[in-house]
């Protein structure tokens, strides 16, 4: 049985230790982050001189709330923490998130091992320290000490995301509010003195709010125990990683051809692939992957249709299947062949790619995504929609955005360009359609989504 | 780390039910010509100073006849002078085939792990290789055939790629089952109908 983070992602009650009428100060900012996201629990400022900070009532001391709290919100300097983690302890709070830094990773290794052992005495699970703490959209959580005008914040989806990195975490965050999938839960774990990777994945697994993971890590706590859950966890859903510190600095003198290649982190990759992990190579990658993996079903084989009003972007998109060792360009059916010879005008070729030419307008899409919809021997399905063609309008997103709701495969879409695209795009996003900026991105996210459906298959 | 003698590695595959190339340790050239009886042999030359064997000059192939042998051994100690001790072994010849390394270590975080790369001389060069946490099954060996970019050249047939799973999971039973630091089986040389393991390396 995992650790039951709840009380930390959904608290009913909550206070801020270090809440400060100072708008620099980071308890200022997290109080002010709480009462920006709407958060409908109770919500308590501690501080030592405050009589009330951005209208919430403050107390001197934790003791003083006359109730039993879920969450605490430490953000004092590191040399204070131990002190008012035993008052938590002591009043009964349930759980705490320590944002402040200053232990292990500047070398502070008793402080930390001191807050880990009061934590543990109280059995009270503990956040961090030395991290952002949560997000949660639907419980309108939010212990993000950066202040909203720097940081866009996701709007609630069924993408839940792990960072070890501070910093690499409020980036991704940001990313993601750019993109149409939104978010679940934002968990920044810092140190993982106390709750560690593998708690979290343990906890997101079971969380019916999560569809998919995504994490960005640099180690691992406990190998054995990262393992154990790593079989499990994506059993159930999809996990995209992105790992951080790759290349090994004096990487020791080895005595084998194997521990030579072995290095840490192609020892990590190999547990990845083991374990039907999705690897992504750069940040970007982590949304691409996300992406679809949120909204597409498993597909049933590997074979690829792609639609295009412009030639080249068909020719290109061709070229990265071609590249995949897992996809293959799909060949239309002759049932196929025959409606769309009736159905399409004499210069569009039927064949795959599928040039409808740059005046095909939502018609032409219809008929084209219908076919291939209804075509056995087409398992995904590419639409490229270059809209500085003359036919392309709002009316072919119209019609890609209804196919969306009827299609029981994967269908993703391709459109390249600036400010009249962009409207287009986030039209198609916003209705659960993935869209991406490039061939080879859309290409490579299918193919990790075969990938991870081909594993968990696996017999 | 210290490098476990040649035919107590021997002895350990067999444990684990993995055969292993025909091999005996030699000390001199009319030793080598008695045990060679008229076939094909190998000669290696055996130190913990020396990881290359291949690539430096420590192994003569296919010595035919008794004059090769003899010469063979003659170049070889020469040329071990500097990597003292050092121990000269002769091998069957094997008839060939495709060459794979499969190998072991214990990793810090996570344990035993085992790896399968394109082999022998091409290791270093092309880095083709796949990594698993030990235990494997015969679904994860799988796997980590056709993670290689070179699985068909290695695997060219279904039969054939059976055998390599099986091994890996007996390597992997092994790794398990022993105290080991680092393991190399290289090359494993896969033929139509069986594989040579031709090199053990164990380092304790």
């Amino acid at each position: 049985m995992g650790v039951d983070l709840r009380s930390m992602l959904n608290p009913k009650s909550v206070a801020i230790i270090g809440a400060s009428q100072n708008p620099e100060k980071v308890g200022h900012i997290i109080l002010q982050n709480y009462i920006n996201s709407g958060y409908a629990g109770k919500l308590f400022a501690i501080n030592k001189d405050a009589e009330s900070i951005l209208g919430v009532k403050a107390y001197r001391h934790i003791g003083e709330i006359k109730e039993r709290l879920d969450l605490a919100v430490i953000a004092i300097p590191a040399p204070f923490v131990p002190q008012v983690l035993e008052e938590c302890g002591k009043a009964g709070v349930r759980s705490t998130i320590v944002v402040t830094a200053g232990f292990e990773e500047i070398g502070q290794k008793e402080l930390q091992d001191q807050i880990v052992e009061i934590s543990e005495r109280y059995k009270m699970p503990m956040l961090g320290p030395n991290c952002l703490g949560v997000i949660d959209t639907r419980a309108r959580t939010d212990t993000l000490f950066l202040p909203t005008y720097k940081l866009s914040k996701p709007g609630v989806g069924y993408v839940s995301f792990i960072s070890q990195s501070g910093a690499a975490g409020s980036t991704i965050l940001d990313l993601i509010a750019g993109e149409g999938f939104g978010l679940s839960k934002f968990i920044s774990y810092g140190n993982a003195a106390y709750i560690d990777e593998s708690d979290i994945l343990e906890y997101l697994m079971n969380d019916d709010d999560t569809k998919v993971i995504i994490m960005y890590i640099e180690g691992i706590k406990n190998g054995k125990k990262f393992i154990e859950v790593a079989r499990k966890v994506t059993k159930k859903k999809p996990v995209v990683v992105l790992k951080g510190g790759r290349t090994s600095v004096g990487q020791q003198a080895t005595l084998s051809h194997t521990a030579s290649l072995a290095g840490d982190y192609q020892v990590y990759e190999g547990i990845f692939q083991q374990f039907g992990f999705t690897i992504a190579n750069d940040l970007n990658d982590l949304l691409y992957y996300a992406k679809t993996l949120v909204s597409e079903p498993a597909p049933k084989g590997n074979r690829i249709g792609i639609i295009t009003n412009g030639g080249g972007a068909g020719v290109i998109t061709t070229d990265a299947v071609g590249y995949t060792r897992e996809l293959k360009l799909a060949e239309l059916s002759d049932k196929s062949k025959q409606l769309l010879r009736k159905k399409m005008p004499p210069l569009v070729n039927i064949r795959i790619p599928l040039d409808l030419a740059g005046d095909a307008g939502g018609d032409r899409y219809e008929t084209a995504v219908a076919a291939m919809r209804d075509d056995p021997n087409i398992d995904m399905i590419i639409v490229i929609a270059l809209f500085q063609t003359p036919g392309a309008d709002s009316g072919v997103v119209a019609k890609l955005v209804h196919f969306k709701a009827d299609i029981e495969k994967p269908m993703i879409v391709i459109s390249i360009g600036a400010e009249y695209t962009q409207i287009h795009n986030r039209m198609m996003e916003e209705s659960g359609l993935p869209v991406y900026d490039s061939p080879s991105a859309a290409v490579k996210a299918l193919a990790e989504l075969y990938k991870y459906y081909n594993y968990k298959g696996r017999k | 780390m210290t490098l476990s003698d040649y035919f107590e590695g021997e002895k350990l595959l067999k444990k684990y039910g993995i055969s292993s190339i025909r091999s005996w340790y030699v000390s001199s050239a009319e030793e080598a010509i008695k045990r060679a009886d008229g076939n094909p042999i190998v000669m290696k030359v055996i130190s913990d100073k020396a990881l290359h064997k291949s690539k430096s000059g420590l192994v003569a192939l296919d010595l035919k006849t008794d004059k090769e042998i003899s010469s063979a051994f003659k170049s070889l100690t020469a040329k071990a002078q500097t990597l003292k001790p050092y121990k000269v072994i002769v091998q069957e010849m094997s008839k060939g085939g495709i060459e794979v390394i499969i190998g072991g270590k214990t990793d810090p975080q996570f344990g035993k792990v085992i790896l399968l790369g394109l082999g022998g001389i091409y290791v270093e060069a092309f880095k083709d290789f796949a990594i698993r946490v030990c235990p494997i099954d015969d679904k994860d060996a799988g796997s980590m055939i056709d993670s290689l970019r070179s699985a068909e050249v290695i695997t060219y047939n279904s039969e054939n790629k059976r055998m390599l799973g099986e091994l890996l999971v007996k390597v992997s039973k092994m790794l398990n089952g022993t105290d080991l630091k680092e393991l190399d089986l290289n090359p494993v040389i896969l033929r139509k109908d069986g594989y040579d393991v031709v090199d053990i390396r164990i380092l304790k």
